[in-house]
């Protein structure tokens, strides 16, 4: 069934397809309407779910980490200061190991007061231990949200979805709806490893010392390690099921490029527009979409890049006091490549707090990035603002 | 959680999870308290507050749990008229409702009015008489019913003697037929009956039964009410057309009909006279009252002030009368047609001197008394006068005790009784509107059953029996209620844990566990209709209705089982009872956080010093 539904919506309706067995949210703009919709779903009985308001995001993760610890499939959606505020409880959840589904709106943190979009809200959370997964349009959300509950439970790991503000959050487009069949041959009900069972009483969580605490999060690392395999198989399953692939990272329009752009969220969708133009131009550039950044795909990132000459990193972030955080990952990832194959990283600071980056602003990184390669200097070491006032 | 489960996720030394690999049970984490939690049943803010002494709370959670005719038994244990007091009652009950304080109190009366008159599909049990001594009683208003209903369930042999033709007394001579539907009490009155109680009626002490065989009773119970109504000091209300409201009430219930004219002045804030008013209105009449106090102040109950204005009576406050216009040929009388319903006494009889109008003055309070009280005092030059062809005095009343013998001590206009009504002659009781009881029908009731327990225990102690240690403040609901025949008894068919004889505060109900549900009004009849007609003008709730408003009691202070502890008790440390009557609470792993105490919403938990 296709239906032409705003991108929080298609989020809304992966978790109904998905069938969620608890929903905690706190209302945030511009998250809102997802939770909105779930709680529409829920009272009209086409999602059985028990929907818990909460008093803040920190609850909300909280009473997700509680519903989960109990077996449950559990879901939560929020953006910016919100997400903040769920941070502690991210921790808890991945080490607790807890397969929630948490969808971000990427929306940039205050102060200045802002709704708009910007990745520094998901980023900060780079660290707790969540998948992150990045998305283009609606029927990626869609189908990222149902992807999202199959590879947490089979590691055990929460996973956070994000898409932008307004350009995807609010933004209609024609999605297709799999039928409900089919996503419950796909994704069965979750069978938790450990839970909470007053019959079996046993400490969750416990004081952990030293000579055991480690190997914890040994576990949890090898977990993330496994999960970049399952990432791929779920996409692999998904692709023979619905007929439609994504990729840990997605190259496009590659083949014997001089220059590759590499962008998340909606700005991949306007670089592919512009890498098609250029194309139709006989220019050889292309586009690496990094639509997984945890666990950060090394391999799939190297094989898309590895003997590119230049590679320009659109970053709608920045980690203050270094650069922007897919580029610095990026360098990182392709750093030990042999010297010839290794490509020149070019940092692009773009569209922070929501300004908009239009086809013209991606052809200003790409003759930066020319003019600099044409000068046989190396790529500067700070990462180029794009479009900001002198 | 298999037990293979762990063993096989055991990878680098450790599960995946901080999780212990054996039962928690191991950890007692009971030795780490030193206060502790107990279930421990209170009494409900409406149970202290019933003047019968009813355990309200207890049949709204009867009635909640769908238990309609265990509710309706465990009300008629306490009061034998629920019809009735589900209608003329003022229900403290709701004004100390804790609910008030969170939407609106609990619509208590209709709920008791719908379980009065369910028809008794198994008839209330009809206990054995099973004591040799007999009881006379005298008088056949609330508290004489009361009291004989609840001796005959004591297994007395009660017989009612009553002076006018038909029992009831006060509800039937005081409460007009739209506040109390006639078919109603007689339904009660049969309900009492059906105990085996026998009421004599046309017997009035002192008159055609002498004093002398009372005496051979094993106790007597007197209740003969106050019927005489206070005069008003006012030269020319001797007139014909000035008369006690009382008695117009009276002649109305009896079917006597004389001209009261349209002009009618009712003077009094009484109960009483807003009676008169609203029969008066219902016989054609526009009546207007005439009240010394302020709408606040008068004794009159507010919700009949209410619907008397609402229905036309018109009131007057803080204005007196100060004399009478009467005419031995009153120009100012209607033309008959005018005049719509009326009583009328035989023609020959019409008085010569009748009444023309009411000069009146406006009242102002004045200077408190030392008890307090602001006498009332005209304010100079506001005379005025009102037309009246009759005018109705109901200024309160006052009991006859010319019938009782001398040394039974007064007190006052009253006689003088202890807690359980017994006069200073042995064997004697009182009750109802003779003793010092507030004038209503509840407190009669209440007062009636407090004799009925003094009676039993006079004539068990009399009989040689060895009686329970009895504290009359034990017997009060919440300590200073009235008396509750089932702890006398103790055959309360409510289980109760730990119960203490407290009113549980306000403080202690966790209303954060309440969602807003606004409380169902009354339904009335349309003012038309009650202009015209004597018929019942409030008629209550539907039976649906009502059991939605039982549903909406928080059960103050009384475990009602919604299982909130079970699911807040962090050590899981409270499971259910097998008996389904309550929880088991294990100390062995309760560690006396209080969670539970605070969370129960109806503060029927409480905290306990460890080895207490």
């Amino acid at each position: 069934m296709k239906k032409v539904i705003m991108g929080n919506h298609a989020v809304s309706w992966g978790v109904r397809l998905a069938r969620a067995e608890v929903i905690a949210a706190y209302p945030i703009t511009p998250q809102t309407q997802v939770v909105e919709e779930l709680s529409e779903m829920c009272a009209t009985g086409a999602l059985h779910a028990r929907f818990i308001k909460v008093e803040s995001e920190h609850s909300a993760m909280a009473a997700c980490v509680g519903a989960a610890s109990a077996g449950a499939r559990a879901f939560t959606a929020t953006s910016a200061q919100g997400l903040a505020l769920m941070h502690e409880m991210l921790h808890w959840a991945a080490l607790a190991r807890l397969p929630i589904v948490v969808v971000d709106i990427n929306r940039a943190m205050a102060p200045g007061w802002t709704i708009w979009t910007d990745q520094n809200d998901s980023l900060s959370q780079r660290d707790t231990g969540c998948l992150q997964f990045y998305c283009e349009s609606n029927q990626e959300v869609l189908d990222s949200t149902i992807q999202a509950f199959k590879i947490g439970e089979a590691v055990d790991l929460p996973v956070l979805i994000v898409l932008d503000a307004f350009y995807l959050s609010h933004t209609f487009e024609p999605v297709d709806i799999p039928d409900q069949a089919e996503v419950d041959a796909f994704l069965p009900k979750r069978v938790a490893r450990y839970r909470l069972d007053t019959n079996d009483p046993r400490s969750f969580g416990a004081l952990t010392p030293p000579a055991v605490y480690m190997e914890l999060r040994l576990r949890q690392q090898e977990a993330m390690e496994q999960a970049l395999k399952v990432v791929d198989e779920v996409d692999e399953e998904w692709g023979r099921r619905f007929g439609r692939r994504y990729g840990a990272v997605e190259s496009y329009r590659t083949e014997g490029a001089e220059l590759v752009l590499v962008a998340s969220g909606t700005i991949a969708s306007t670089t592919r527009y512009v890498v098609d133009q250029l194309r139709e131009q006989g220019e050889k550039v292309g586009l690496v979409k990094a639509r997984l950044f945890r666990p950060f795909p090394t391999e799939a990132m190297r094989n898309a890049l590895a003997g590119v000459p230049h590679v320009a990193v659109l970053d709608r972030n920045i980690s203050p006091g270094h650069c922007g955080i897919f580029a610095e990952e990026i360098r990182a990832a392709l750093y030990d490549l042999e010297p010839g194959r290794r490509p020149a990283i070019h940092g692009y600071i773009i569209g922070l707090g929501g300004r908009d980056v239009k086809p013209e602003n991606i052809i200003d990184c790409i003759d930066r990035t020319r003019a600099t390669a044409r000068s046989g200097k190396p790529a500067p070491r700070e990462d180029v603002w794009v479009g900001v006032q002198p | 959680m298999p037990e293979d489960r762990s063993a096989s996720d055991i990878v680098h030394g450790v599960p995946p999870i901080a999780v212990s690999s054996g039962s928690t049970l191991a950890n007692r984490t009971g030795s780490w308290k030193y206060i502790r939690p107990i279930y421990q049943d209170m009494v409900a803010p409406c149970n202290a507050a019933c003047p019968v002494g009813i355990d309200i709370e207890g049949y709204l959670n009867l009635v909640r749990e769908g238990k309609v005719a265990e509710a309706r038994d465990l009300l008629l244990r306490e009061n034998p008229m629920p019809a009735v007091t589900g209608r003329v009652c003022d229900h403290p009950c709701q004004t100390h409702c804790n609910r008030a304080f969170f939407d609106d109190a609990v619509n208590i009366h209709a709920v008791e009015r719908m379980l009065g008159d369910l028809e008794p599909e198994v008839r209330v049990p009809v206990l054995a008489r099973t004591r040799q001594e007999k009881v006379a009683i005298v008088g056949s208003g609330p508290a004489g019913l009361s009291c004989a209903y609840h001796l005959a369930r004591l297994g007395y042999a009660v017989t009612v003697f009553e002076a006018d033709p038909e029992p009831g007394g006060a509800l039937r001579y005081g409460i007009p037929e739209y506040r109390l539907p006639r078919n109603v009490l007689v339904r009660e009155i049969e309900r009492i009956r059906a105990q085996g109680v026998t009421i004599q009626c046309g017997v009035s002490v002192g008159d055609n039964l002498p004093w002398k065989p009372l005496e051979s009773y094993d106790a007597v119970f007197l209740a003969t009410g106050a019927r005489v109504s206070r005069p008003l000091e006012l030269a020319g209300t001797e007139a014909a057309d000035v008369r006690p409201g009382l008695e117009f009430l009276r002649e109305v219930e009896a079917g006597e009909r004389r001209t009261i004219g349209r002009r009618v002045v009712v003077v009094g804030g009484t109960d009483t006279a807003v009676d008169c008013a609203r029969a008066a209105l219902r016989l054609g009449a526009d009546p207007i009252v005439v009240c010394q106090g302020t709408r606040a102040d008068v004794s009159a109950h507010a919700e009949a002030i209410e619907e008397a204005i609402r229905e036309g009576v018109r009131f007057e406050f803080q204005v007196w009368p100060v004399g009478v216009q009467t005419s031995e040929h009153p120009e100012h009388e209607e033309p008959l047609e005018a005049i719509r319903t009326m009583y009328v006494e035989g023609e020959g009889d019409r008085p010569k001197v009748r009444l023309v109008s009411v000069e009146c003055m406006r009242m102002r309070p004045g200077e408190p008394d030392p008890s307090g009280a602001r006498r009332a005092l005209p304010i100079q030059g506001t005379n005025f006068i009102i037309p009246a062809d009759t005018m109705l005095t109901a200024l309160g009343e006052e009991p006859d005790l010319g019938f009782l013998p001398p040394e039974i001590t007064r007190k006052g206009y009253v006689v003088k009784v202890d807690e359980f009504g017994h006069t200073n002659r042995a064997g004697f009781f009182a009750g109802g509107d003779i003793t010092g009881e507030p004038r209503t029908v509840a407190h009669s009731l209440g007062s009636g059953k407090r004799a009925a327990i003094g009676i039993d225990r006079y004539l068990r102690q009399r009989a040689g029996e060895t009686l329970q240690d009895c504290v009359p403040q034990a017997l009060r609901l919440g300590g200073s209620g009235n008396f509750s025949i089932t702890r006398w008894r103790q055959d309360d068919p409510i289980r109760r844990t730990n119960p203490v004889n407290e009113v549980v505060p306000l403080e202690k109900l966790n209303l954060a566990h309440f969602t807003s549900v606004p409380g169902k009004p009354d339904r009335h009849r349309s003012f038309e209709e009650r202009r015209s007609s004597f018929a019942e003008a409030n008629l209550g709730l539907t039976t649906n209705e009502a059991l939605a408003e039982a549903r909406r009691c928080f059960n103050c202070g009384v475990c009602n089982r919604c299982e909130l502890c079970l699911i807040f008790c962090p050590d899981v440390a409270i499971k259910r009872h097998p008996s389904g009557h309550a929880f088991s609470l294990s100390y062995k792993y309760c560690k006396g956080c209080g969670v539970c105490v605070k969370e129960c919403p109806r503060g029927a938990m409480t905290m306990t010093r460890e080895g207490l």
